[in-house]
C-alpha cells in the first residue's frame, strides 16, 4: 500500500525550498531565491503556503535599514519532509517495503 | 525554477531534493583565510623562536605577541564574512563556542606558561591545538583537519621527550598540518567552486 504524498511538499518550488531549509539552520529570502532560481513573487507565494501549513517559520526584520525575511523549518516541517521522503522511497522501491 | 505546480514524478522529486541539498552544502565552502593566517603565524613564530634559541640571537621582543595582534583582523574578517552570508548553518553556533573556548584556553595557557616557564607548556599548547582542529574536521567531514588534529596530539606526546628547540619545530609542524595546509586546501576548493559558478 503506497502512502499518499503530502500535496504541500509535492510541488517543485516548495520542495526545493524545504530541501534547502532542511540543510541549514535558517536562511534569508535572497538565499532561497538565488538557489532556486525563482522569481521573488512566486517564491513569496510558496513560502506563505509553507508557513500556513506550519512547515516553516518566517521572521521579517530590518538589517542596515533593509527589510530582511528569514525562513526556518519547524519541527512539523521536518517531520513532514521525512515522511515525504519515506513515501517517495516506497513509491520508487515498492519491493523494499 | 518552474513556476507552475505540475506534480513531480518520484525520480524528479528525489533529484530535486538531492540537487538542493547539494547546493546548500556548496554554500558552506569556507575560504580558509582565517585558517591560513593562523597557521602561517604559528609556523613563523615557532620557527623564529627556534632560530633565536638555535643561533643565539634575540629579536628584542616576544614574537608570540604577533598571535594576539592577529586576533583583531581575524575577528574583523569573521564578522564581515558572517554579515555577507545569507544563511546560518546548523553547526555554526557550536563552532563559534568551540573556537571561543579555544581562544580563552590559549590565553589562560599563555599566562600559565609565563608563570611556570614557556619550556614546560609547549606540549600543552599542541594538545590544545588538536582539540578544535579535530572537532571542526569531524563536524564538517574535512579529513585534512582531522589528520591535523591527530598530528597535533602525536607531536604533543613527542614533545614531552624532546628539548625546547625541537618542541618549537614540532609546534611549526602543528601550525602547518592543522591550519596552514587545510586552509590552502579550503582556498583551492573555494576557487574551484567559484570557477564552476561562473
Amino acid at each position: 500500500m503506497f502512502k499518499e504524498l503530502d500535496p504541500i511538499l509535492h510541488s517543485q518550488l516548495r520542495l526545493a525550498v524545504m530541501s534547502l531549509l532542511i540543510s541549514v539552520k535558517e536562511a534569508e529570502f535572497t538565499f532561497l531565491k538565488e538557489k532556486t532560481n525563482s522569481t521573488a513573487g512566486n517564491l513569496s507565494v510558496q513560502i506563505n503556503k509553507l508557513k500556513d501549513a506550519g512547515y516553516i517559520d518566517v521572521t521579517k526584520q530590518f538589517s542596515n535599514n533593509y527589510p530582511q525575511t528569514i525562513c526556518k523549518v519547524t519541527k512539523k516541517g521536518i517531520e513532514a519532509f521525512e515522511a515525504y521522503v519515506k513515501a517517495l522511497q516506497s513509491y520508487m522501491n515498492p519491493n523494499g517495503q | 525554477m518552474n513556476e507552475n505546480e505540475t506534480p513531480l514524478s518520484g525520480d524528479e522529486s528525489m533529484k530535486l531534493i538531492n540537487e538542493m541539498i547539494g547546493k546548500a552544502k556548496q554554500s558552506y565552502v569556507s575560504k580558509g583565510i582565517a585558517s591560513m593566517v593562523w597557521g602561517a603565524l604559528i609556523v613563523i613564530c615557532s620557527l623564529l623562536t627556534w632560530a633565536q634559541v638555535q643561533y643565539k640571537f634575540s629579536l628584542g621582543f616576544d614574537i608570540w605577541l604577533l598571535v594576539f595582534f592577529a586576533v583583531v583582523p581575524q575577528v574583523y574578517f569573521s564578522i564581515k564574512e558572517k554579515k555577507q552570508r545569507t544563511f546560518v548553518g546548523h553547526n555554526e553556533t557550536i563552532m563559534a563556542y568551540l573556537w571561543t573556548a579555544f581562544g580563552i584556553c590559549i590565553l589562560i595557557l599563555t599566562i600559565y606558561g609565563n608563570k611556570v616557564g614557556a619550556n614546560s607548556s609547549a606540549s600543552l599548547f599542541m594538545m590544545l591545538y588538536g582539540i578544535p582542529t579535530f572537532v571542526t574536521g569531524g563536524v564538517f567531514k574535512f579529513k585534512p583537519m582531522i589528520w591535523g588534529g591527530l598530528i597535533c596530539w602525536g607531536l604533543s606526546v613527542g614533545s614531552m621527550f624532546t628539548p625546547f628547540t625541537t618542541d618549537m619545530l614540532f609546534m611549526a609542524a602543528c601550525g602547518l598540518f592543522a591550519w596552514l595546509l587545510p586552509g590552502i586546501i579550503c582556498w583551492n576548493n573555494y576557487k574551484k567552486q567559484q570557477s564552476c559558478n561562473v
